[in-house]
């Protein structure tokens, strides 16, 4: 069983590496939203390894589901693909660039990671979707609440922005 | 190795994945990509710190999906921002929407 777990978790990592890999270097941009929306299913299968069957049904509906669509709108909309925008290979010196503040983040993060290792736990807490329910609902009602107000306001003004230019014309 | 080590580094791919798309893309849609890339690190980070310690597990899946209601937000917004910046530049790459040099 252990075995197993090991296993997925491999697989999971590679599917996050390549997709994450195409998302960033493809120069087509809708290759790169599917090489997104194949590191977004890897981390569903991440969270199923760590027992939130609940977060990997989310992550599965609002990024799949919602944000890819909208990326896939963005590329639709501004036809990004046609004009190959991304087509020309990036200057060197911007690539050298991107790769020295990788490694400057890359680097002191995983050295406080791997010389300060936090033993956690062997296996993940398992909670129930009550449990959930209950918290939205009692504990961080003001947060549950707050999340919402953000999404109507970033609907409408979205709406608002995209209107703007049709009532002047 | 502990498995919190594990998820945390694969979370930490993410964050760089993400830093190398946000410096090396030239267009908005590459960099809405990347940005999607890094908060998916962060989602993942949190929900492995609180399911394999000993910290609230409930906390950190709320706050996980609390990250998640954010950044379907601000896809939204940076959509309805580039299609405004689309229209009145005509192109979205980066390099060009600028005025300030003229």
């Amino acid at each position: 069983m252990e075995l197993m777990a090991k296993i997925s978790f491999v697989i999971y990592a590679l599917i996050i590496l390549g997709g994450g890999l195409v998302a960033v270097t493809s120069q087509s941009l809708v290759r790169a939203l599917v090489g997104l929306i194949s590191t977004l299913l890897g981390v569903a299968g991440m969270y199923m390894l760590l027992a939130t069957p609940f977060m990997a049904f989310m992550q599965i509906l609002i990024y799949v589901g919602a944000v890819a669509v909208i990326v896939f709108f963005a590329v639709m909309l501004t036809r990004a693909d046609e004009g190959g925008e991304e087509a020309d290979p990036a200057p060197i010196r911007q690539s050298l660039g991107s790769l020295a503040a990788v490694a400057a983040v890359g680097g002191v993060l995983s050295w406080v990671l791997l010389t300060k290792p936090v033993q956690g736990l062997k296996v993940p807490v398992e909670v129930a979707v009550e449990e959930l329910g209950k918290g939205l609902m009692e504990s961080y009602f003001v947060a549950f609440e707050l999340i919402s107000v953000i999404l109507l306001v970033a609907m409408s003004g979205a709406v608002l922005l995209a209107w703007e230019r049709r009532v002047k014309k | 190795m502990s498995p919190l080590l594990l998820y945390q580094l694969v979370a930490l791919l993410l964050l760089c994945l993400g830093i190398f798309g946000m410096t090396q893309r030239r267009s908005f849609v590459g960099m809405l990509i990347s940005v999607e890339l890094m908060l998916n690190g962060a989602g993942l980070s949190i929900v492995a710190s609180s399911q394999l310690t000993e910290a609230s597990a409930v906390l950190g899946q709320l706050g996980a999906l609390l990250v998640m209601g954010l950044a379907a937000a601000e896809a939204t917004l940076v959509l309805a921002i580039i299609v405004v910046v689309s229209r009145r530049f005509g192109t979205t790459k980066t390099s060009e929407v600028s005025t300030l040099k003229e």
